[in-house]
């Protein structure tokens, strides 16, 4: 059963949303301030953390950098309906996705279960997944424990862009549009004005710099999609 | 208080005095020279020196020589010379004054003596017998011979004018560098830069302007103040209003897992419900904003032909479920400076709106070219099959929550804000938003958009 902490200062919203969510087969604990959300998502146990932008004290995104600066649990961003800015730094700072608030509970869950896809979860470690090592000149992929090398050294990422890397990688020489990327990597539809693709691969090009010969690593193809550059 | 008055009053009036003073100068200067020269010399000396001077010249070149000296000493000396023969008339024909006439007819009783026995040298001889008297003519000497005589005064004159014009010329920068800058500061803000003050950049002027520029100032704080805090009003009505309905979604899906499938289809009428509030919360409050704004605050370029296609593609896709169409006749590969998302808002309310009142088996036209007549402006056309709007009811369209013909209305589940807010919308972009009933049936859009959206 996947645990979620849900990090949000309205009591009346995570009760509810905590029975709904457990009615969906989700284990959920809820934190109603920053403080308290960091210091539970750092103890740990959990696969996924539902995190409120707008609380009082310390707001979602320094709760975000905070626990960035340790962890990679895969983290829901819920923004303001009418800040399409709030989408843009929770995804630079390593959210995994965000959905506007209010949002229909039944969209959450699917957001929720398309996350922990992507997610390796306690089971697949146990396996030992599958052996498959993809590897593309200086970088390396682990499938089974999801960790990357570039170069020989590890790079630390979000299960979102291991997903979003995969694709590409597994693709690389060729251009993937956004639409697909989008349904492969992220499991959902590519909606308009979604900013999430683009930050998620800026996120990538920062981490993992640019090829040897000084080349960029993952082209944008302008109004088409993304291409991972064959070496 | 009024230093600016002062000091435009005071250096205007000292500019004036520095040029009337220096032209007075320079004018006394040269008669005082002139007169110098003719102390020194002597009269007598010098009219000695004109008589032999002329009589070199009659002896040379005769009548016609004498009057080309005679004009020449007229245009380059202050002081002309007058040549009269017997009847005392001038060799040029000039006008000879009263006062050398009447001493000339004296003369000519009385013999001469004393003081005046040397004029009677002043007689120049011709080589056909004819005799000249040589005369200075003083009287002639006035202001307007000295001004006609530019030579004579220019330089002192170009020097009192320039010495005026650097006075007037800084005065002139040191009034308007400061309302310049004013200028700059009024349309930063316009533009959205509400941080902007002026008077630090004034330095220590305590003048009108820097007064004016501390209004602005006072008025600017007072301003970002306001706009701050409708911000924050908008942003927790926002809150406030939404707390509640997410609250509402979630209880909802709660019911509906309780209830196991059962009044779904209440449900879904009440999600719905729900998300058309979530809506109109969103579009009130996106309305607001667009009222309270300046200008367009991202500025990227927007691949406007690429956007109407967008439009035109998700709009079509929402209207063949109810048997309408929306089709692209031209497009014109058109880049624009905007907000991209506003733009996209906009047409999005537009087109809807248009696919709502086409008639069943029509389809919407969008088209993007150049506007006639203008270059850098780009009009989009909307034209829909629909019965139209009546023609006294098309300058209220843009109104919020204005209605055309309730029933229809409320059947097609408008706001009446779609249309509110793509109007402010494009004129934050600097273009206007009109409506048309079409003569050949049907009802059209038309957006104007500037290529760069300018400060007005």
């Amino acid at each position: 059963m996947s645990r979620i902490l849900l990090a949000d200062d309205d009591v009346e919203l995570t009760e509810m949303l905590s029975q709904y969510l457990g009615g969906e087969g989700f284990a959920v604990e809820s934190a109603h301030d920053g403080e308290a959300a960091l210091a539970k998502a750092r103890h740990g146990g959990f696969d996924l953390m539902v995190l409120d932008v707008m609380m009082p004290g310390k707001s979602g995104f320094d709760v975000l950098r905070e626990l960035r600066a340790s962890s990679l649990l895969p983290v829901l961003m819920l923004t303001a309906r009418d800040e399409d800015v709030d989408s843009i730094v929770g995804l630079e700072l390593g959210a995994d996705d965000y959905l506007p608030k209010p949002c229909n509970p039944r969209v959450l869950v699917a957001r929720i279960r398309a996350i922990l896809r992507r997610a390796p979860s306690a089971e697949n470690a146990v396996a030992g997944g599958s052996p498959a090592v993809l590897v593309l000149g200086d970088l390396e992929m682990h499938a089974g424990t999801r960790r990357v090398t570039c170069g020989g050294r590890p790079v630390a990422m979000t299960s979102t862009e291991y997903s979003v890397l995969e694709v590409l990688l597994r693709e690389a020489g060729h251009v993937v549009s956004k639409a697909d990327l989008s349904e492969r990597a992220l499991g959902r539809k590519l909606t308009r004005y979604d900013r999430s693709l683009d930050m998620h691969v800026s996120s990538l090009r920062r981490k993992l710099g640019p090829l040897s010969g000084g080349e960029e690593r993952i082209k944008t193809v302008r109004g088409v999609g993304y291409q991972y550059t064959r070496p | 208080m009024h230093r600016l008055f002062w000091k435009i009053f005071l250096s205007f009036w000292v500019a004036l005095v520095l040029f009337a003073a220096a032209t007075m100068f320079s004018a006394s200067q040269y008669l005082e020279h002139t007169r110098q020269q003719e102390e020194a010399a002597g009269p007598r000396e010098r009219l000695q020196q004109r008589v032999v001077e002329a009589q070199h010249i009659a002896d040379r070149a005769g009548i016609e020589g004498l009057k080309a000296w005679l004009r020449d000493i007229d245009r380059r000396e202050l002081v002309p010379v007058l040549l009269l023969d017997r009847d005392g008339q001038d060799l040029l024909g000039r006008a000879v004054p009263t006062p050398v006439t009447e001493r000339l007819a004296r003369e000519a009783t009385r013999p001469w003596h004393g003081p005046f026995r040397p004029r009677m040298r002043a007689l120049i001889h011709l080589a056909d017998g004819q005799e000249f008297r040589l005369v200075p003519d003083y009287q002639a000497v006035t202001l307007g011979r000295v001004i006609a005589r530019p030579r004579v005064i220019a330089l002192p004159l170009i020097l009192a004018a320039l010495a005026s014009g650097l006075v007037c010329f800084l005065l002139a920068r040191y009034l308007t560098a400061p309302l310049d800058r004013l200028r700059r500061a009024t349309e930063r803000y316009a533009t959205g830069d509400l941080g902007t003050r002026v008077a630090p950049t004034l330095g220590t002027r305590r003048d009108e302007v820097a007064e004016l520029a501390r209004a602005f100032d006072h008025m600017a704080q007072r301003l970002q103040e306001l706009m701050g805090s409708q911000r924050q009003l908008l942003s927790d009505v926002s809150h406030e209003l939404r707390s509640p309905l997410a609250r509402l979604q979630v209880a909802l899906g709660l019911a509906r897992q309780r209830t196991d499938g059962r009044a779904a289809a209440e449900f879904d009428r009440i999600e719905r419900e729900t998300e058309r509030l979530n809506e109109l919360i969103g579009q009130l409050l996106s309305l607001a904003r667009l009222e309270s704004g300046v200008t367009v605050a991202a500025r990227e370029p927007v691949d406007l032909a690429e956007l109407l296609t967008n439009v035109a593609g998700d709009a079509d896709f929402e209207a063949r479920a109810t048997h309408r169409r929306v089709e692209i006749a031209d497009v014109a590969p058109v880049t624009i400076q905007g907000d991209a998302r506003l733009l996209q808002s906009a047409l999005e309310n537009i087109v809807r709106n248009a696919v709502r009142y086409t008639a069943e088996e029509t389809a919407v036209t969008l088209s993007l070219e150049p506007e006639s007549g203008k270059p850098d402006t780009w009009r989009i056309t909307i034209h829909d099959h629909g019965p139209g709007v009546p023609e006294a009811m098309l300058p209220r369209l843009f109104e919020p929550f204005v209605r055309v013909g309730d029933a229809r209305d409320r059947a097609s589940g408008g706001y009446g804000l779609g249309l509110a807010i793509a109007q402010r919308a494009v004129r934050l972009h600097g273009g206007e938003v009109s409506a048309h009933n079409e003569p050949a049936g049907g009802f059209s859009i038309v957006i104007r958009l500037p290529a760069t959206p300018g400060t007005r």
